[in-house]
């Protein structure tokens, strides 16, 4: 179960981009130095364990950050994140990867960065390089893999501790189809089991064939929460 | 939250994979590996020799180049694992952007690895110091002491430093600008002697003297470090983890929109 209430993300941001103390001493007293800016304002929302909820919305309206919050990465400003259950990260394309090293030891570090012990993941090790289909180039450097293999990759990671909260941030669109048929259907073997997945996609065909919900954001409010059709509908019309 | 912090069981795995990557990425490609970490103070010594060859011949007291080379070994950690404790946090931004991993991992494994490192250069290291006239003694064990009072010291000030860098990068600049200028303030390739008697309480006003002193007083005068270099060591490694941790946790809200 997810549950947010009245929740608030500002940033402190450096709108007049002063990156240096120079920049900072000389326009002291002209502008204020760090604005405070919403990312998400007031936002209430409740996910029901089980649930699979796509989050659409325009460029920079908050979706991504309101993912982080769901994890934990970010700290609400104000108001209260409730979550039961083991979060997969956001691994994004080759995110955390380290092109020297390789795909074996990349999976080693990117588990140890989710927080498993060597244990856990000497078992979980056979069933990832089982999952990503990489077969022998699980030893090559990842420096020499493909964009697309980087991402079975990353995929593969994250998905296999069997999260019972599934945050989904646009990785499905990479690989070619018959990988992100096989990521489709994990993803639904993962649901079926009982996690809540929460799913970002500017696909509206992908969220309509995952979800049963869809929530849009737009500016940092949830403008409408309901149906996919519905909120497919305002979607479509914001662009117009 | 679902933040994995210092107490979850996973945390001391995550930061231990983080510094062995740091060495293995370092080493992947070259041939001589650890002994690179040698090369540098090595050349800097036949330098320092020639320059501080009259302080040398004066002091019959003074074995110059086991004096200088364990000053050297020690200010590189030092004056290294500051640099890249202060820039871990900007170093691993992805990471810290889409895994919930508690960010002070970071630090910590920037600071793990700069110690496997020098742990491992002990090996051309001590061929060489016994080389240069090295006795080995008792006062060698308080070194393990040592590399910890030292670690948490610069952690402290490492964590403090990279907070603010992510903040303003100039930080990470001044720093590797004044640095050079500590090496000389700091009595590490010359002896204290060489100051004029008034100018002494100047160099003690730097808190690297105290940390090199220590190291001079165990490889060069074979004895372990003095009671006022010890406290002052303690002093200096509790302030600075305390001031920097407390920096860190108020302004470590704002990492993730400004990295």
């Amino acid at each position: 179960m997810i549950k947010l209430s009245n929740v608030d993300i500002a940033f402190h941001i450096q709108e007049n981009g002063f990156v240096s103390i120079k920049d900072f001493l000389l326009n002291l007293g002209k502008y204020s130095f760090l604005k405070k800016k919403y990312i998400l304002k007031d936002v209430n929302l409740e996910i029901k364990k089980g649930e699979c909820v796509g989050l659409l919305g325009k460029n920079g309206s908050g979706k991504s950050t309101l993912l982080r919050a769901l994890s934990g990465i970010i700290e609400p400003t104000k108001g209260k994140i409730e979550l039961n259950g083991r979060v997969a990260p956001l691994l994004g394309l080759g995110v955390g990867l380290e092109k020297e090293l390789s795909g074996t030891e990349n999976i080693k570090l990117l588990c140890a960065l989710m927080g498993m012990t060597s244990k856990e993941i000497k078992e979980l090790m056979p069933d990832i390089i089982a999952f990503s289909e990489l077969g022998d180039a699980v030893n090559w450097q990842v420096k020499r893999y493909s964009t697309g293999m980087m991402s079975r990759l990353s995929f593969s990671i994250a998905i296999m501790k069997n999260p019972e909260i599934l945050l989904i941030d646009e990785v499905l669109s990479v690989g070619d189809i018959g990988f992100q048929r096989k990521c489709l259907k994990k993803v639904q073997e993962i649901m079926d089991m009982g996690a809540t997945v929460v799913f970002v996609s500017h696909s509206f065909e992908e969220v309509k064939r995952m979800c049963s919900r869809a929530v849009l954001v737009n500016e940092g409010k949830i403008e409408h929460d309901g149906t996919v059709e519905e909120v497919g509908e305002i979607y479509h019309n914001l662009f117009n | 939250m679902s933040l994995i912090s210092i107490k979850s069981p996973g945390f001391i795995n995550a930061v231990m994979s983080l510094a062995i990557k740091t060495l293995k990425v370092r080493y992947k490609n070259s041939l001589l590996g650890i002994f690179w970490s040698m090369l540098n103070p090595l050349l800097f010594l036949i330098i320092l020799y020639i320059v501080f060859s009259q302080v040398a011949n004066k002091n019959q007291e003074l074995n110059y180049a086991l004096y200088a080379l364990s000053g050297l070994i020690f200010w590189n950690f030092i004056s290294a694992s500051i640099l890249q404790v202060l820039t871990s946090f900007i170093d691993n931004g992805d990471i810290l952007k889409s895994v919930n991993l508690h960010p002070v991992a970071f630090p910590f494994a920037a600071m793990l690895a700069a110690i496997f490192n020098l742990l491992l250069s002990f090996i051309p290291f001590f061929i060489i110091l016994f080389f240069v006239g090295y006795d080995l003694n008792w006062s060698i064990i308080s070194i393990i002491p040592y590399i910890i009072v030292t670690s948490v010291f610069i952690t402290g000030l490492g964590m403090l430093l990279g907070t603010l860098n992510v903040y303003f990068r100039d930080i990470q600049l001044l720093w590797t600008t004044i640095m050079p200028a500590f090496f000389y303030f700091t009595p590490i390739a010359y002896p204290i002697t060489l100051i004029p008697e008034k100018f002494r309480w100047l160099i003690k006003l730097n808190p690297f003297y105290y940390f090199i002193d220590s190291i001079h007083q165990i490889f060069h005068d074979g004895i372990f470090p003095s009671l006022e270099n010890i406290c002052v060591m303690l002093a200096l490694s509790i302030a600075a983890i305390y001031i920097g941790y407390a920096i860190f946790i108020k302004l470590r809200k704002g990492f993730i929109s400004n990295i």
